[in-house]
């Protein structure tokens, strides 16, 4: 590794400080099992690592905060886990982070850091997308929300601006009853980058939300709102037709793990999958 | 460049000290500290090689800097046995012919370690889903298993 | 004390940490070395700049090619044709250009990535259709094998094995088919480490090696000096599997230690080890003839390999693994024909099973084709075909030396062969044969000390299989004292004598006879010791020894060896000591929709004459049965265009996990006694990978009606055959 200064701020403020004065030359740490790597590889030349875990406003928690779940920036995913309101509220978030890497990463890499990363196969992406997450983002200018789906620019982009940083991630708790379901393809039945994933969320009310990682730039998510793919009486060619058509804005390559071919065949595979478990769940509720 | 001073535990004893922040905790283990008996491998954390438990929890310590470990408790392999006799994990995983070469194994024992801290009755998909994290190339993965099953039928 | 399950000597150290492998050892004042290499296949070095590099703080010396002795010494195995250094030419992705030696670990990395070389990307030969193009460039210079015919080729080797006459036989019906087994690297968990120093007059190198010896005789004629001032140390290697049998960056320390008066540490990473070592690659062209009721009537087989830019062992790979390219059967016609290609990549070495997987693969497939296409049970038309214990399935040499039919209806049985089978899933079962250790030698000193202890001196390498453990065992069952008073010592030319190699699951056979062989010479001093001092002739060992060793200390000295000698003219260099046969059957369940494979059930059957640690043989069998469903499922290296690995490092060179393991698994083993080595035993833990892709390979074909012939069976590979199929 290149040699770079370490700093280790307390406060907010004095992140935002930091951030500030180095800009791009500054890389922010939490769990570190994206930026280790990177340093390691010097894909990442920092000057200055910034580490978050002893700001005292972003110490790990999940509150609930009105109608709205909030999990701290430097919250592992072995936190997530081990919480009974996402295990009730957000099962398929639960599966998604239960895919990232095994037990020794979840109990360093965060949720935040997951989605700041901003790997088009983040395991984490496509379950926040379809349950309908926000970012908080802040800076020693104030702060802003936006939405998960508008947070991803592309490949290892996101909207941060300099000087931001994301607090938390926030999920909306659902009023109404629904089933979800998350699914990947690998190459190995272990620990695995997903060669395509899955989170199909299906409401009671009949709208069903299917969000995508690594068939695309940036993770996305599409919705149908006419109720044909929650309705169970539907037939499948039917439904293969309205899966169809929202995978129009999966964009899939060819790389080391999987064909473009094979993508889009296990997209429609995947998806028609992934629908069948969440109107199980959901019938289940 | 300067050098961060840390206050960290390891293996119950807490050490002062200076280190650059470009060091990983494993790299300090090794060459600072002459703990050899974590290994590296990968530097990636694919192979879990390098696994310790920081704060009664397992990681990757080739993926985390010395400098995180600042007030927290390292746990190697080397501070499972008490005075270089092995703990019931480690008495398992000899009877049950976990060990080959060997290179992986305190990784294995120590990823163990925490499986059982959380679980102390896993089943064998439980055990084979906590030790996902740990490559064996030697092959042992069925004879590792049988060793933590034991060890949780022993009460460890 | 033989066939039991002895608790593996070294386990103790190994579970707590204290097993000092290489990278473990700290030598005060050593100099740390980092090599430089570059970002592309093929490549003509144009320049290498030091300056800036030999600024960095710390640095005290950098190595190009230019610095070494003129001309750059080269080394091999076999063939003296890899360089120190990368001459001219990068040779394959991954070959250094230059080492840098500095005070610290963190000196020499900041310096080598200061050394700035310039460099031009040449056309490279990267597969078996390259090698074999009169157009393409040469990977090595004529020069380098003067009286070589095919010098002004890629062609290394050509080989021509048969017998009878193929073109003459007659079959009911020709199966004919091309196979390829893919790149694949060892990924053995310890990355490669080499240590060296300066030694009164000569060096110390300490390498996780397989073959100290030929390590040492390797030094000594690079460096000029002396087998008996070169020592090589050899501590346990953190798994080898045959990528640590041969000599890579050894000289180059050696030098190094020698240039700067320090002792030098070189400890590659992962992804350098990747490039350093691999599985030989090849395509294989078969036509089988076969009778209506399945028997074998020829095997004409064609096959190139794909070495790497150097030929290691790789050629010795190819000629014993298709010798037996027919595999165990009867065959009263056949010709094999082989092409040895050199190509622009990784220097393939030898790797467990040594060429047999890859041979496997087609022979087996060929059968399972000819029972669908007949009509016949894939089990009975091997039973037909295997050949009986004694007959001569390759005219003249070694015969069949096990009754293999007994393994194969073991696995069979194992796998409920014939009984029905759900929906979705499919068997397959499958067999491999590898001719084991034909030349060579095993020296062992057994030293009985005077309070009834012993020491075995064994130069045979503990790289997990166990080997300490048994040699032990031998000794204690064949002095009569207790296991834990023996101590095994291993890996250190100063020490221990002679020792061919640990490879060829030969040190069994080979070193445990040379043990057994050191402890009845002492057994027989003690007969004589007793009748000199007028003892009665069942004294305990302890009280002979106290009478003796009472006055004056000493102690009883022991030489054993076993040794193969060289047969001119064969075309191995000499006949099989035996053979390692193996069956493989398999249980899986196809998805579908996704082309996943989950194995339901796997069995893997070794004939293994005795089992001397029968623990130790399960793990050794269990242990080869994942590594293999790593080349059967998922493991493959990919180049780009130019000769680069793709998926170099552990995130994208997938290996079997815990969650990759069958849902069930049983090694099982033969034992007749049959074997040359101590007790009646063979070699073991090779055969549990050499016929594993083949066996789930025809469990596929059961479960979903596609046949594949390429490997890996990714989800991917399989969906697609799928697919069409279904077209």
């Amino acid at each position: 590794m290149q040699p770079f200064a370490y700093a280790r701020p307390a406060t907010l403020a004095d992140a935002f400080a930091l951030l500030d004065e180095h800009g791009p030359d500054a890389c922010l740490l939490a769990g570190g099992t994206d930026v280790v790597v990177g340093l390691r590889n010097r894909t990442l030349r920092p000057e200055m690592v910034i580490d978050l875990k002893q700001v005292a406003e972003l110490q790990p928690a999940i509150s609930e905060e009105g109608s709205w779940l909030t999990i701290t920036a430097t919250t592992a995913l072995a936190g997530i886990d081990e919480d009974q309101r996402i295990h009730a509220r957000f099962p398929a978030l639960i599966e998604a982070a239960a895919t990232v890497g095994s037990a020794q990463i979840r109990n360093r890499a965060t949720l935040t850091g997951n989605i700041c990363h901003a790997s088009p196969a983040a395991d984490t992406a496509p379950a926040l997308l379809a349950y309908g997450a926000r970012v908080n983002v802040a800076s020693a200018r104030g702060t802003r929300r936006v939405d998960l789906d508008e947070f991803f620019v592309g490949p290892g982009k996101t909207v941060l601006q300099r000087g931001e940083l994301v607090t938390a991630i926030d999920l909306p708790i659902a009023a109404e009853r629904r089933g979800a379901a998350f699914a990947r393809i690998t190459r190995r039945r272990g620990v695995d980058l997903a060669t395509i994933s899955i989170c199909c969320v299906v409401e009671s009310a009949g709208r069903t939300v299917l969000a995508y990682g690594a068939v695309g730039p940036r993770p996305f998510v599409v919705a149908d709102e006419s109720g044909l793919l929650a309705d169970p009486a539907a037939r499948d060619g039917a439904k293969d037709e309205v899966l169809r058509q929202l995978l129009t804005k999966a964009s899939p390559i060819s790389d080391v793990r999987g064909s473009r071919e094979y993508r889009e065949a296990m997209l429609l595979v995947m998806s028609r999958r992934a629908l069948r478990a969440s109107l199980e769940r959901l019938r289940a509720a | 460049m300067s050098s961060t001073p840390i206050r960290v535990t390891v293996n119950g004893a807490e050490r002062e000290v200076e280190v650059a922040p470009n060091t990983t905790l494993l790299d300090f283990l090794r060459d600072r500290l002459q703990l050899t008996g974590t290994k590296e491998c990968c530097d990636l954390g694919e192979c879990g090689a390098c696994t310790v438990l920081l704060d009664g929890r397992a990681v990757n310590s080739c993926l985390m800097l010395a400098v995180e470990g600042d007030a927290r408790e390292v746990t190697t392999i080397e501070g499972l046995s008490e005075n270089g006799r092995p703990n019931a994990l480690q008495d398992a995983f000899l009877a049950k012919g976990a060990v080959q070469c060997g290179f992986c194994i305190p990784g294995q024992v120590m990823a163990a370690r925490y499986l059982l801290s959380r679980n102390p009755h896993p089943t064998l998909a439980e055990v084979r889903e906590g030790l996902s994290g740990n490559l064996c190339r030697c092959g042992g993965y069925v004879q590792i298993c049988e060793a933590v099953l034991a060890a949780s039928e022993a009460g460890t | 004390m033989i066939g039991t399950s002895q608790p593996r000597a070294g386990g103790l150290a190994r579970v707590t940490g204290r097993q000092q492998f290489i990278a473990d050892i700290n030598l005060d004042h050593a100099l740390h070395v980092k090599l430089v290499h570059l970002d592309c296949g093929h490549a003509r070095i144009v320049a290498i700049d030091t300056a800036a590099a030999s600024e960095v703080y710390g640095v005290v010396a950098i190595l190009t090619a230019a610095d070494l002795p003129q001309p750059v010494p080269r080394f091999g195995p076999v063939h003296d044709d890899r360089p120190i250094l990368a001459v001219g030419e990068t040779k394959y992705h991954g070959q250094p250009v230059a080492a840098v030696a500095a005070e610290t670990k963190e000196a020499a990395e900041a310096a080598a990535e200061l050394v700035r070389v310039e460099y031009e990307a040449l056309p490279g030969v990267y597969t078996v259709a390259a090698a074999l193009d009169p157009a393409a460039p040469l990977v090595q210079e004529p020069g380098l094998r003067p009286d070589d015919p095919l010098r002004h080729s890629n062609v290394l080797r050509e080989l021509n094995y048969g017998w009878g006459d193929v073109e003459a036989a007659k079959a009911d019906l020709v199966v004919e088919n091309s196979y390829a087994f893919p790149m694949v690297t060892h990924f053995a968990i310890e990355p490669h480490a080499f240590i060296a120093a300066p030694d009164d007059g000569g060096v110390v190198i300490w390498t996780a090696t397989q073959n100290p010896f030929q390590t040492q005789r390797i030094i000594a004629r690079v460096l000029g000096l002396p087998l008996a001032r070169v020592r090589v140390i050899a501590p346990d290697p953190g798994g080898a599997f045959g990528g640590k049998q041969h000599p890579k960056y050894e000289p180059l320390v050696a030098l190094l230690a020698l240039r700067t008066g320090r002792p030098v540490r070189l400890l590659l990473t992962l992804e350098e080890t990747f490039q350093e070592v691999r599985r030989t690659s090849c395509e294989i062209h078969v036509r089988t003839g076969f009778q209506a009721d399945g028997t074998i009537s020829f095997q004409d087989i064609q096959s190139d390999f794909l070495l790497g830019a150097y030929a290691d062992v790789a050629e010795r790979v190819i000629t014993k693994a298709n010798y037996l390219a027919c595999g165990p059967y009867r065959v009263p016609d056949a010709r094999i024909t082989v092409r040895a290609l050199l190509s622009h990549t990784t220097p393939s070495t030898a790797f467990r099973g040594f060429g047999t997987p890859q041979v496997s693969w087609a022979h087996e497939s060929q059968l399972d084709d000819a029972a669908r296409c007949l009509g016949l049970d894939r089990v009975d038309i091997r039973l037909r075909n295997l050949a009986r214990k004694g007959e001569a399935f390759v005219p003249g040499d070694t015969p069949c030396d096990g009754d293999w039919a007994e393994s194969v209806r073991k696995a069979a049985g194992a796998i409920e062969w014939g009984s029905p089978i759900a929906a979705g899933r499919g068997r397959g079962l499958a067999v491999a044969i590898k001719a084991s250790a034909t030349t060579g030698a095993s020296y062992s000193i057994v030293r009985l000390h005077w309070d009834g202890s012993a020491t075995v001196l064994a130069g045979t390498s503990d790289m997990g299989q166990g080997a300490r453990t048994v040699l032990a065992q031998v000794a204690a069952h064949e002095l009569g004292i207790p296991i834990d008073s023996i101590k095994v010592v291993m890996g250190d030319t100063a020490a221990v004598p002679f020792d061919l190699q640990t490879s060829a699951s030969r040190s069994t056979v080979f070193m445990g006879q040379a043990v057994a062989r050191a402890c009845r010479d002492i057994n027989a001093q003690l007969r004589q010791m007793a009748a000199d001092l007028g003892l009665v002739a069942n004294v305990s060992v302890v009280e002979l020894l106290r009478a003796r060793f009472s006055e004056v200390r000493g102690e009883v000295i022991g030489v054993g060896s076993y040794r193969s000698e060289h047969q001119p003219g064969h075309p191995l260099g000499g006949s099989p000591s035996f053979y390692e046969f193996s069956c493989t059957a398999s249980e899986v369940e196809v998805d579908e929709g996704t082309g996943q494979i989950l194995l339901v059930r796997h069995v893997t059957v070794a004939d293994v004459g005795k089992a001397l640690n029968p623990q130790h043989v399960e793990m050794q069998d269990e242990g080869a049965a994942v590594m293999g469903l790593g080349h059967t499922l998922m493991e493959h290296i990919l180049l780009d265009d130019s000769g680069r690995i793709r998926n170099l490092g552990a995130l994208d060179y997938r290996i079997p996990t815990t969650k990759d393991l069958p849902l069930e698994m049983f090694a099982l083993v033969v034992e007749n006694a049959d074997g040359p080595g101590p007790y009646g035993s063979k070699g073991a833990g090779e055969g549990g990978l050499m016929a594993t892709a083949p066996a789930v390979a025809s469990a596929v074909t059961e479960a979903t009606g596609v046949v594949i012939r390429d490997l890996p069976l990714t989800p991917e590979r399989v969906w697609r055959a799928i697919q069409s199929r279904d077209l």
